[in-house]
């Protein structure tokens, strides 16, 4: 949880509308088919009065401050970044998912699920790998000991395989396969003929 | 919500409150008790059997009836009862690994770092897992020759030699030629294929201390491009000449790893790389030896990433900064972080750094 300011539950990649939109609808959706009628904390007369004087107290202070600033107003497309970063404050961090016994057991059912299926394709493709590695290595060990094309001597196609002439060049890889697949890729991956 | 299990049948069966579940009608409650009663009268066997349930409570007198109102007694009272069963939350901070309550992992939903997905597979990493890794596994094959012994590896940290009886457990010394031990290359196996790791942005915008919405335009424009909310970051030392004070905010970072890396190098390459103005390629003496390459990027080239072209309008004029972008492989050389690169579409320009 070090990371907790930062990283607010995919915010970042939500952005929340701005204005009239934003209004809280949490006061409204407390104890929404209850039947029980809601009793409000016990308030305070002093306490409340105080708060609401502090308040207002506040307000006046910042009244004074922009009056005095004068004409200096920000630019409202910074007001608005100003806006949209406040809705990523940490203190917005909306609260945790609570869940019931049935409906967190099938979340747990369905995560184990997900996490073999993931599992067995790592394992899978690990395989893979591996005998395509064993498979070189298989190779590579057999021309080592066979004797070359015509007079050459023993293990010369090895030595020839284990050449690695222009792989950390420019050219390492042909552009053609420089792509990431695609649904519809291009017919012709790379006109070499193109000018200006 | 109060559960009425322990209340006998009859009971029950009252439309007592709006919570309970309606019960069978009393008709047929009547009818299952009758036909039990019948069965044991007329076989001999079941003549032992008790007819009457020993869970059953005797009924109810009509003033008992009236009496049992649980609406009426949660209303009248005061103070609110304490939960008969362990609920279990997950503490907003964490009190050491000794504390009872222990925050769940993040993967776990009701945890407060719990961040859905995946809900895509990026077309770079789907590429690599098929062809990519196996291409430059086979690329960069060394052969080891099968019973070769392990070698010992050499000791680079060295240790103190000489005649003064100090030296005995004193802490090595530092490798010869670097304060650090440096990574060294290693060979391209089936259990380490270089693959991408993480991206870095960064941007350093120390106008801000005239103009300081600069530094909120550049932490909009990261958050535009990356996704992710980038920190602000201070000088760490004074320059007189630049007008740099410490521990002035002058900078923005994000890092992003995984899918969110791969579909930021699949913007960069495929979307902005191609639209930069008489763009050369990547510098081919990028790299820290280590497996990481940067690149940097001009104001103008960065507004091309889609999500600042999309509203363009919304940043203030002349305040998009440029940012430097550093890709961290698994790789372990300057030259096996570039071959990556290389098969995901980067060009390289210049002489090659080894």
């Amino acid at each position: 949880m070090a990371s907790l300011s930062l990283n607010l539950r995919g915010l970042a990649s939500r952005l929340i509308p701005s204005g009239p939109l934003l209004q809280p609808i949490t006061s409204k959706c407390i104890a929404a088919f209850s039947t029980t009628p809601t009793h409000p904390a016990p308030v305070d007369p002093k306490a409340a009065a105080a708060k609401a004087k502090l308040k207002a107290s506040k307000a006046a202070a910042k009244a004074k401050k922009s009056k005095r600033k004068g004409a200096e107003e920000k630019d409202p497309k910074i007001i608005q970044m100003m806006r949209h970063f406040a809705a990523h404050n940490p203190k917005n961090i909306p609260p945790p998912l609570r869940m019931a016994r049935n409906r967190y057991l099938r979340h747990w059912t369905i995560h184990r699920g997900w996490l073999m299926f993931r599992r067995k394709q790592r394992e899978e493709r690990e395989r893979t790998l591996m005998r395509q590695y064993q498979s070189m290595s298989t190779a590579c060990e057999e021309l080592r000991l066979t004797n070359g094309p015509g007079t050459r001597d023993t293990g010369y196609l090895y030595r020839v395989a284990m050449e690695k002439k222009g792989v950390y060049g420019h050219k390492g890889i042909p552009i053609e396969y420089a792509r990431a697949q695609t649904d519809t890729p291009a017919k012709i991956a790379w006109n070499h003929e193109w000018k200006r | 919500m109060a559960s009425l299990r322990g209340v006998s049948r009859t009971a029950r069966a009252l439309p007592l409150s709006q919570l309970t579940r309606p019960a069978a009608p009393a008709c047929v409650q009547q009818r299952r008790s009758n036909a039990s009663a019948a069965a044991a009268a007329a076989s001999p066997e079941l003549q032992e059997l008790e007819v009457n349930s020993t869970l059953s409570t005797p009924d109810l007198s009509p003033e008992e009836k009236a009496q049992f109102r649980p609406w009426k007694r949660a209303k009248d009272r005061q103070l609110n009862l304490p939960g008969s069963r362990y609920q279990y939350h997950p503490p907003k901070f964490t009190r050491g690994p000794l504390h009872p309550i222990q925050a769940p992992p993040a993967s776990d939903p009701i945890a407060r770092d719990f961040v859905p997905g995946p809900f895509n597979n990026p077309r770079l990493k789907q590429t690599y897992r098929s062809t990519i890794s196996s291409d430059l596994m086979t690329l960069t094959y060394n052969h080891v020759i099968p019973g070769t012994p392990d070698r010992e590896p050499a000791e680079r940290l060295r240790t103190w030699e000489g005649d003064s009886p100090y030296f005995k457990n004193r802490p090595k010394r530092a490798p010869r030629g670097a304060p650090q031990l440096m990574v060294r290359e290693k060979d391209i196996t089936f259990r380490n294929i270089p693959e991408l790791a993480e991206i870095s942005v960064a941007s350093y915008v120390p106008d801000c201390k005239d103009n300081p919405d600069m530094l909120l335009v550049a932490r909009m424009a990261l958050l535009a491009i990356t996704g992710a909310i980038p920190e602000v970051t201070k000088n760490k030392t004074d320059v007189q000449g630049f007008g740099m004070r410490k521990g002035v905010r002058s900078g923005v970072k994000v890092t992003i790893y995984g899918h969110q890396a791969y579909e930021f190098l699949d913007r960069c390459l495929n979307i902005v790389f191609p639209r930069i103005k008489e763009w050369p390629g990547i510098k081919g003496s990028t790299g820290d030896s280590a497996g990481n390459l940067a690149f940097g990027l001009r104001p103008e080239d960065l507004a091309l990433f889609p999500e600042i072209q999309g509203n363009y309008d919304m940043y203030p004029a002349k305040m998009i900064p440029g940012a430097r972008v550093f890709i961290k492989t698994t790789a372990t050389s300057d030259r096996q972080a570039r071959l990556l690169m290389q098969a995901m579409g980067m060009p390289f320009y210049g002489s090659l750094k080894d």
